[in-house]
């Protein structure tokens, strides 16, 4: 009997594969087609202390072999997600990682302290790299100096562990992600999306409101593996790697190039149970080689 | 008016892997597909499904959705080719794989026995609306069906509408019926005995929301907006509200009070691109 259970920090996970914020809801979502409990975890769409509409539309649409979204993190706000949605999947036994987003530290703080207040969460993912709001956000992720006070204060005001997720437009993301890790967050999480624009030639103007839209899917893949596998070389804490995984293979990918865990992003979309299928893939590999997943992180290192 | 299904009605959600049946085309633009689902997929009429061959590879990337045309066993689409998926779609031959990810969304709402059943579709959004006509069995009064589009080859099913309804066509270049737009029509043919359902183009379905308004008639229709989920988590598919913020098409709709959308909002926001005919 194999092992599929792997360590966050001091946070243990019984699979590697969780679903990435934005593409997953609150989970309950996913009632009709399978048991999110037996998954490693779920990150929420990211939250903020007030609720969100979110942008006009047009807020996505699809690029080769990927697709754009600028949904401006609509999200129904911290409170009612503790009260609506936490109670539910506290109950199911569901691994919950908060993905918080504010557009001051002071917020951050603040998101991160209500969230602690609760059982049931079980880490909280700092959003400092979402492309697509006007403020906070990618602010926070582009500069080292920056990443790392968020990263304090919130380390300072929780006693859960605490994820942060890159942007892979930092330009110095080595430098971003180890000032976030002296900060002391307990993982890096690989990548947000790369802004792109698609032109409609009809109306010629963006196909999107937002103008600009991040990419996700199978076309940010080689990119993603390429970082997480620097980022696993450069630092001590563990790295979540996610950016257009849609099968087995492509988890396996990033668990060979370092990365501990792995979130299932728009995947989720064209098929609900994506996260579940790769799940099961994982152990099946690992069955049939006899090995752990934990073996696996990381080989594709190994000298020749 | 009679009260929309609750989501305790509708069946629940699933991926059915399926092949295709039979394509069956209508001039250059327009398909019929039908699929063999077995007791998989349970639509009422109205609501929708997101389909995708796994012979695409990752392009396109995403599931297309799609209004049902028919249920049962053999659950069909009416698609008009307009983009990458639908020229996909148009071409599928008998026996390719396809996913089916449905019922999705909302059903029209039962219609009121008392009233007559007015349906304005503009091009491909008939298909809806023909499954609508289609449920009703033997009403009191046979549904009267506007239908519109910008030529003759716009107006698929037409003499299928025909049993099922009195039909009525306009087109913009005078090829069939009346020359013009099926609003034309429709503020004499409503009366304080009808319901309105409506699947068409965005500012075709605000002109029939505001003579229905005017005239005091309910109004249901059936929205599209690009979607890449079809089932509440992608919220790529906002639609701005009449209370203000946005619902999202593929769970508040595709069916939904036409007082609930902000239609000016609407049209302010998706601007142009939304005028054309889209697949439905």
């Amino acid at each position: 009997m194999t092992s599929q259970s792997v360590k966050i920090g001091s946070l243990e996970l019984k699979s590697p594969v969780l679903t990435a914020s934005g593409c997953f809801g609150y989970g309950l979502e996913f009632d009709d087609f399978f048991d999110i409990a037996t998954l490693g975890g779920i990150c929420t769409k990211g939250l903020s202390l007030q609720p969100r509409d979110g942008n006009p539309p047009h807020r996505i649409c699809e690029t080769p072999a990927g697709m754009l979204n600028a949904i401006g993190l609509a999200n129904v706000g911290v409170e009612a997600f503790c009260r609506d949605k936490l109670p539910t999947l506290r109950q199911r036994g569901v691994t919950v990682i908060a993905n918080i987003f504010a557009t001051s530290i002071e917020d951050f703080v603040a998101l991160a302290q209500r969230l602690d207040a609760e059982t049931g969460v079980a880490a909280v993912e700092l959003n400092v790299s979402c492309p697509n709001v006007t403020h906070g956000g990618i602010e926070f992720g582009r500069d080292a100096k920056m990443a790392a006070q968020v990263t304090a204060a919130v380390r300072a005001a929780t006693k859960l562990p605490v994820w942060v997720k890159m942007s892979p437009e930092a330009g110095d993301l080595i430098g971003v992600a180890r000032a976030c890790e002296d900060a002391g967050a307990d993982a890096i999480t690989a990548i947000n999306t790369i802004r792109g624009m698609v032109i409609d030639i009809g109306t010629m103007r963006p196909k999107l409101a937002n103008a600009t839209g991040g990419l996700s899917g199978p076309a940010l893949r080689p990119i993603a593996v390429r970082i997480v596998w620097e980022l696993a070389a450069a630092l001590k804490i563990p790295v979540i790697g996610i950016g257009g995984i849609t099968d087995t293979r492509d988890a396996l990918e990033f668990i060979l190039a370092g990365a501990s865990a792995v979130q299932v992003g728009t995947a989720s979309f064209r098929d609900p149970s994506s996260a579940q299928t790769i799940m099961k893939g994982l152990a099946t590999f690992c069955e049939e080689r006899n090995c752990n997943i934990t073996d696996l992180i990381g080989k594709a290192r190994r000298p020749l | 008016m009679s009260v929309n299904h609750s989501h305790e009605d509708l069946a629940p959600r699933q991926l059915v892997r399926t092949h295709l049946l039979r394509r069956e085309s209508i001039g250059n633009s327009y398909h019929v597909l039908t699929f063999e689902a077995g007791s998989g997929l349970q639509p009422k009429p109205g609501q929708f499904t997101m389909i995708r061959s796994p012979e695409w590879g990752q392009a396109p990337l995403l599931p297309r959705p799609m209004s049902f045309l028919s249920g049962g066993p053999l659950p069909s689409l009416l698609v008009k080719v307009c983009g990458d998926g639908s020229a996909r779609l148009g071409r599928a031959e008998p026996g390719e794989p396809f996913d089916l990810l449905g019922p999705l969304g909302t059903a029209w709402h039962t219609p009121d026995p008392d009233r007559r059943q007015v349906l304005v579709a503009g091009g491909v959004g008939i298909a809806p609306l023909l499954f609508l006509a289609r449920s009703l069995g033997k009403p009191k009064k046979r549904p009267i069906l506007l239908y519109g589009g910008r030529t003759q080859r716009d107006l698929p099913l037409s003499e299928d509408a025909i049993d099922v309804c009195d039909v009525q066509v306009t087109t913009e270049d005078g090829s069939a019926g009346h020359r013009g737009r099926v609003t034309d029509l429709l503020a004499e043919t409503l009366g304080s005995d009808t319901e309105v359902f409506t699947c068409g183009p965005d500012r075709m379905m605000a002109a029939v929301a505001r003579t229905c308004v005017n005239a005091g008639v309910p109004c249901e229709v059936s929205l599209e907006a690009p979607m890449a989920c079809g089932y509440g988590v992608c919220l790529g598919c906002a639609i701005p509200a009449a209370k203000g913020g946005y619902i999202y098409a593929c769970v508040s709709g595709p069916c939904i009070n036409a007082r609930d959308i902000d239609w000016e909002r609407t049209h302010a926001t998706f601007g142009e691109s939304s005028l054309k005919v889209i697949a439905k």
